[in-house]
């Protein structure tokens, strides 16, 4: 403590100028963390926050209630690990490819070209996926019809679905990952490379042993961050693409979509809440636990 | 020098910030405090003024308010307008303003529920018996108006009946001010009556009749979905026609039902019926002939615009949705023939709406519930009011007929586009029967339905049973959510095996805890029941 006001005499400026960002936190970040005190308790519009009856855990049992929390866990833990791993995968073999291209024009281009679905709405990208797969006038299915193949019902089936909706996730953030990936790799020197092409080296042999290592920490980095979020699946792309739509749920329901429906049938803050601490903490202890492991294998790496 | 500088500008900064967020939290409490008392000092004077209800003090109106009001539904492209018309009326007579907001249809439960829960300042906003009006007035989220209406809605408070007043009531006391305007709103399908004479199909009158219909338009008319879009409510209301299960507390999505009219305390969850096994078959066998799309579930465009758009042929509209839906296609679609089937005439009877079926009531939230109640005093009753706000401009919207109880839209003399679209916004919360005006020229075929379903009545006994599920809230957000995964797929017949499915859905239900949710409704039900002497 007295190390701490010692500290704070001697570096008064900089704590000065830390206290911004400290307020800033703590008013969109900290204080509206009271709010989880909804959790517990029954909500009554005449108590408000504080005054409405405290239940325990009660709120949390709609969780368990319907059997489906380990199957809505398990979905949105493996669609996220498929987003993330498959997403960053591609992103660095494009951002390899982009900076291994001679035209710089036709680079930029490439570039911009494949950044631009970042920008689309989800919205928009369900109605791509309608329009695409619906049984009717579908354009896949109108393909398959032209060619004279049997026409498939995407709408009458789960199992498509699951790669349909890595597929359209991995096609919107591939410009943006691959960007942070392209910087990283041009600010790797470029005598790495001029030696290694000295000593004869391929453009393969470049790629493993130099690039793909002086990625790691980025991409370390990269995953650290969105691990922390994968009980947040991304709600507006499932729901835009599966809607309300009963059928597809058993391969595509994550949390957030089972939640948002909870409580839009039956809507209840509490439950709400509760439902939203779960994937909270669920998150804070997975990212800890990846963190750990990370510190134990290679400390530079780690997050904190 | 510098150096202090910058040092005391960070300060400046912090305290800014810090002020901010004190101040932030203090605003929020003053509106609310403010309107308790203003609330209690409305109810102090009430007594002292209701016995002279018909010359009443006029309430002070110097300070001038502004008020914000919520409708449930779409508005029209010419409301700014028309709302600000109104405003300037509003503010000559009641030294007040009202901005007007539109939920829309799109998510409308969540907004609704989002506009009560946050508390968000709403001086008025829709309320009705099928937007969980009884739920929320018992939790608390409306204003008791009891006490406020003889003096702030005195006109009204004397020309609402006593019947009407007792239906909106809760706990015996009033949350919301019910339209005036009897009504039956059963549920049945529009469907393209010239493709019925074409293809010499037989009379729509029952469930085989309808299948047959479906049946001939989708083999002979190439590019058709006889029910185009999402099929869920034709499907889902034609289930308890056919049954004739009743809904229980006016949620029509609920798996509970009672078993009959005759016998309403016969309860039980529908899906455990042999009743609901035959229909999800038979279900499967339309949805395999093609009558709607295996990807219905996931299209949100109403039946209606695939008629107009020649593609689609049935839709499920209420009697008054028909009239609107017919009159409208007269005027852009002259060359298509509609029918309208209401489903009383399988049932054989046809229940009034509840007069809270409509009606406008106050959040807690509201700083000024006595403005606002004023101003809808005045809506409702004064007719120039009433119709600026109903039915548009005169001469732009509409014109009045020379018996002043007749109008015709669109105006005489003026000549419209195809996608003209008459004025029309959501506010069947404060109609007032002798203040509305018939459209010439509409559906004729609306006031015979009045006169059958006149005959055919029989008191609403279910719509009345107030289920706010608080017991048993987590069995029943796990029961929905089964419904929707489910029995949602299974009803619409876009499962491959029936039995199984249905197997499946049952023991899922139970494992969600269906029969505390049918115990519950039960008991809320026989309450009732005991409460007003039936059976």
């Amino acid at each position: 403590m007295s190390r701490l006001l010692v500290d704070l005499r001697t570096n008064k400026v900089l704590w000065l100028m830390i206290v911004p960002s400290l307020v800033f936190f703590v008013i969109f970040s900290y204080l509206p963390m009271i709010g989880v005190y909804y959790a517990f308790t029954n909500y009554s519009f005449e108590g408000g926050l504080f005054k409405s009856p405290y239940v325990g855990f009660q709120n949390f049992q709609f969780l368990i209630q319907s059997g489906q929390l380990y199957a809505l866990t398990k979905n949105t833990i493996l669609y996220n690990l498929a987003f993330i791993f498959l997403g960053n995968a591609l992103q660095v073999t494009c951002a390899i490819f982009l900076s291994e291209l001679p035209g710089k024009l036709f680079r930029k281009f490439t570039q911009s070209f494949m950044f631009l679905p970042f920008f689309l709405s989800f919205v928009l990208i369900g109605a791509f996926v309608f329009n695409l797969f619906n049984f009717e006038n579908g354009a896949v299915n109108t393909f398959l019809k032209g060619i004279g193949l049997q026409p498939y019902d995407f709408y009458l089936h789960t199992a498509p679905w699951k790669y349909i909706i890595v597929f359209f996730s991995v096609w919107k953030g591939l410009g943006y990952g691959m960007i942070i990936y392209l910087a990283a790799i041009m600010s790797i020197s470029d005598e790495y490379h001029e030696a290694a092409k000295i000593d004869g080296a391929n453009i393969f042999q470049r790629t493993r042993h130099i690039i793909l290592p002086l990625l790691v920490p980025t991409f370390v980095l990269l995953i650290l961050l969105s691990l922390g979020g994968i009980l947040k699946g991304q709600f507006d792309l499932f729901y835009q693409i599966i809607g309300n739509n009963g059928m597809l749920f058993e391969t595509t329901d994550i949390i957030d979509t089972y939640v948002y429906r909870s409580l839009t049938v039956n809507f209840d803050i509490g439950m709400g809440t509760a439902a939203g601490l779960y994937q909270s903490a669920f998150g804070l202890v997975l990212v800890c636990a990846v963190n750990y492991i990370i510190k134990k294998t290679r400390e530079d790496y780690a997050l904190f | 020098m510098n150096r202090k500088y910058a040092r005391f500008f960070a300060i400046v900064l912090a305290l800014t910030l810090f002020t901010a967020l004190i101040s932030a939290c203090s605003k929020e409490n003053k509106p609310a405090a403010e309107s308790k008392a203003a609330e209690s000092s409305g109810s102090e004077t009430t007594p002292a003024e209701s016995s002279s209800a018909s010359d009443p003090a006029k309430p002070d109106i110097s300070k001038k308010v502004e008020l914000v009001w919520y409708l449930l539904g779409d508005s029209h492209a010419d409301s700014p307008k028309v709302v600000e018309e109104w405003n300037k009326m509003l503010e000559k007579d009641l030294n007040t303003t009202v901005k007007l907001n539109f939920t829309t249809w799109t998510e409308w439960a969540t907004k609704y529920n989002l506009l009560l829960t946050t508390g968000e300042k709403v001086d008025m906003i829709f309320a009705s018996s099928w937007a969980d009006y009884f739920k929320y007035a018992k939790q608390g989220a409306f204003l008791d108006l009891t006490d406020l209406l003889p003096t702030y809605a005195p006109q009204t408070w004397s020309t609402v009946p006593e019947q009407d007043w007792s239906e909106a009531k809760v706990d015996g006391k009033i949350f919301a001010v019910p339209a005036t305007y009897p009504e039956f709103t059963p549920n049945g399908i529009v469907y393209r009556e010239d493709w019925r004479k074409e293809l010499n199909l037989p009379e729509v009158k029952d469930l085989d009749s309808i299948e047959a219909y479906m049946d001939g338009v989708k083999k002979s008319k190439s590019g058709v979905t006889p029910i185009g879009g999402s099929a869920w409510n034709e499907v889902s209301t034609l289930f308890k026609a056919i049954t004739g299960f009743e809904a229980i507390g006016g949620d029509g999505n609920s798996v509970v039902v009672a078993k009959s009219y005759d016998n309403p305390r016969d309860i039980v969850a529908y899906p455990f019926t042999t009743e609901f096994a035959d229909y999800a078959k038979r279900m499967k066998t339309w949805a395999s002939k093609g009558f709607w799309s295996s990807s219905t579930l996931s299209v949100e465009t109403a039946a209606g615009d695939l008629i107009k758009a020649g593609t689609g042929a049935v839709y499920w509209r209420n009697p008054a949705g028909a009239g609107g839906f017919i009159t409208d296609l007269k005027k852009t679609n002259p060359e298509i023939e509609v029918a309208y089937f209401p489903f009383t005439r399988i049932q054989n009877y046809a229940v009034p709406n509840l007069s809270i079926n409509n009606g406008m009531a106050i959040p807690k939230s509201s700083t000024n519930p006595e403005r606002s109640l004023m101003v809808l005093d005045k809506l409702r009753n004064d007719p120039k009011y009433f119709n600026l706000m109903t039915y548009g401009f005169e001469g732009t919207h509409y014109s009045l007929n020379a018996d002043g109880k007749t109008y015709v839209a669109p105006p005489k003399g003026v000549e419209v586009a195809q996608d003209w679209k008459k004025y029309d916004i959501a506010g069947w919360g404060w109609r007032y029967e002798p203040n509305m005006l018939k459209e010439e020229g509409s559906w004729d075929g609306f006031d015979k339905l009045t006169e059958e379903f006149k005959a055919i009545s029989r008191p609403s006994i279910f719509q009345p049973v107030v289920l706010d599920y608080e017991p048993v809230k987590a069995e029943q957000a796990a029961v929905n959510q089964v419904f929707k995964q489910y029995g949602q797929p299974l009803m619409m017949g876009l499962v491959p095996d029936v039995d199984k499915a249905l197997e499946t859905y049952r023991k899922k239900l139970e494992g969600a805890g269906i029969d505390k949710v049918v115990a519950y409704v039960k008991e809320q039900a026989e309450a009732y029941y005991t409460e007003r002497n039936i059976q």
